[in-house]
């Protein structure tokens, strides 16, 4: 019985010893094959890509740095109204983003697009396209479309909001419980009636969150607005980066990061109250 | 005089699929309580849904209120369903509303537009509410949210959301299979004594065939699409039952 059992149990022994070589051998190509890329992208974009002639030494680096940590408290009065428009564009930008995504989250949900073959691929693609464009891109097509000022900068907000808010409501509603929609078609409500007591109860906890968050994130984009001429803290960084006033320039970046602190502050608290 | 008349029904979900119901025949009259009952997958679901249309019937006819179901566009339907009552075996609210909200969501069907979005349903309509809030003894929860409710609660909330819509008729697809038995039998006592005070018929599928037989004037038995018996409460034979069930005890 041994005789018989012992080539079989022998041969398992083998083929286990040698699949776990075979798996060592491929965990060391794998991390090979990773260094390997490391070193190419270190080499390529550092080594070849840095001009070094340029680079000061040590007291050129220490030099900059102690320019920039030099500010300028003096500019601090007049980042007031910029912070202001700021946070302007930030929230006029986001609930004109929730407009914009209404039509967009009903056209990409699948249970309630009004034709799966034209309105949903529609609504997919507008998300996507939404997305894409970073919002940058989006303030120089509007500044070319509108002019300096404020709103170009609330109109790219919007359009780069778009994509996010739609897209988790549209999630949300594929998400839905059916059966109170079911009822409410029972009762005898109409498509609006539907959705507006079937589904949007349901969905608002996640809108209203997604919505703070985007906000938030909407104060940080807002802030660089300016450097493309979409007003804000943005612009004012723009000028003294122009006029090689580094103090001015640190204390701007301070300035956001006031801002975004005050919007995280904001926003924690106000998604608290609704979940 | 009959309310409803059900014609060689029969519905498959996809064409060329299974079919669910397999040519179904009856009629429901003013006074009827009339219970479906049978095995699991007989089909009572499916038939209930099709009266109000929540299910396409494939091939056959129902004449509810004197007139073909089957034909009406949307918003003929909408007029149909609306004098329509169902009730729900998960009850179907919307859990986040207030008891009241949901009460009154019967009423939408009636409602236009802009008062539907201010919800700002007529002075009658949250006066009814209230008095029937009342009779299913809600009186205290009118602002609470729907899923602050217990079980039987919530389906007195159904029921009280049916009611809302003076109904001619009733459907009722498993209101009591996700309630215990006691309160299963206070909710079918209420849905009886409620039904027989407005002189609305009643439809209703329930798998508890004690309770159908306790509650129900008369029964019809399904069995795999077909209709295998259909006679009063009172006549109901063990033999008849069994008939009924002979799948499951297979």
């Amino acid at each position: 019985m041994s005789i018989t059992a012992a080539p079989v149990s022998a041969h398992g022994f083998d083929a286990y010893l040698a699949h776990k070589r075979r798996r060592r051998i491929n965990n060391w190509l794998l991390v090979a094959c990773s260094v390997a890329l490391l070193a190419w992208c270190f080499w390529d974009t550092i080594m070849f890509d840095t001009d070094w002639q340029r680079m000061g030494g040590a007291l050129g680096i220490g030099g900059t740095l102690e320019r920039f940590l030099l500010i300028d408290w003096s500019l601090l009065p007049k980042l007031l109204v910029p912070a202001l428009e700021t946070l302007m564009m930030a929230t006029l930008g986001t609930i004109l983003g929730c407009v914009f995504s209404l039509p967009v989250a009903w056209f990409g949900a699948a249970n309630v697009t009004p034709s799966k073959y034209f309105f949903y691929p529609l609504g997919r693609f507008l998300m996507v396209l939404s997305r894409s464009i970073h919002e940058i891109i989006w303030a120089l097509l509007f500044v070319g479309a509108v002019g300096l000022g404020a709103l170009p900068g609330i109109l790219a907000v919007a359009m780069r909001s778009v994509g996010f808010i739609s897209k988790i409501t549209a999630e949300a509603i594929e998400n839905i419980d059916p059966k109170p929609v079911e009822a409410i078609r029972a009762v005898g409500g109409n498509q609006f009636q539907v959705m507006y007591y079937g589904i949007v109860p349901q969905i608002l906890p996640v809108i209203i969150g997604t919505i703070i968050f985007e906000w938030d994130i909407n104060i940080r984009r807002s802030a660089i607005m300016g450097l493309v001429g979409a007003g804000g803290l943005g612009l004012v960084f723009f000028r003294q980066m122009a006029m090689f006033n580094y103090g001015g320039v640190t204390l701007v970046v301070l300035a956001v990061l006031v801002l975004i602190a005050i919007g995280e502050v904001i926003s924690h608290y106000a998604r608290k109250a609704v979940i | 005089m009959s309310i409803l008349e059900v014609r060689n029904l029969k519905v498959s979900y996809s064409t060329g699929g299974p079919q669910i119901l397999k040519g179904i025949d009856f009629e429901v009259g003013g006074d009827d309580f009339c219970a479906v009952i049978g095995p699991s997958g007989a089909g009572k679901s499916t038939l209930i849904r099709c009266i109000n249309r929540l299910v396409e019937p494939t091939e056959g006819d129902i004449i509810l209120f004197g007139q073909s179901v089957c034909p009406l566009k949307s918003g003929d339907l909408r007029r149909l369903r609306r004098r329509i009552g169902m009730i729900f075996q998960e009850f179907n609210l919307v859990n986040r509303m207030s008891v009241m909200d949901n009460v009154l969501s019967g009423r939408l069907g009636y409602t236009g537009a802009f008062r539907s979005f201010f919800k700002a349903f007529p002075r009658e309509d949250i006066d009814r509410a209230l008095d029937l809030l009342e009779r299913v003894g809600l009186q205290d929860h009118v602002d609470k949210r729907a899923d602050a409710l217990s079980g039987g609660q919530r389906q007195r909330v159904g029921i009280a959301r049916a009611l809302m819509q003076r109904p001619e008729i009733l459907l009722l697809d498993e209101p009591t299979s996700a309630l215990d038995p006691k309160i299963s039998r206070d909710v079918m006592g209420l849905i009886r004594e409620l039904a027989a005070e407005f002189n609305i018929p009643v439809l209703c599928n329930i798998h508890d065939v004690q309770l159908a037989l306790e509650t129900c004037n008369r029964i019809i038995g399904m069995q795999d699409g077909y209709k295998k018996f259909d006679g009063p409460a009172k006549g109901m034979r063990k033999q008849d039952l069994d008939e009924i069930y002979a799948m499951e005890v297979l």
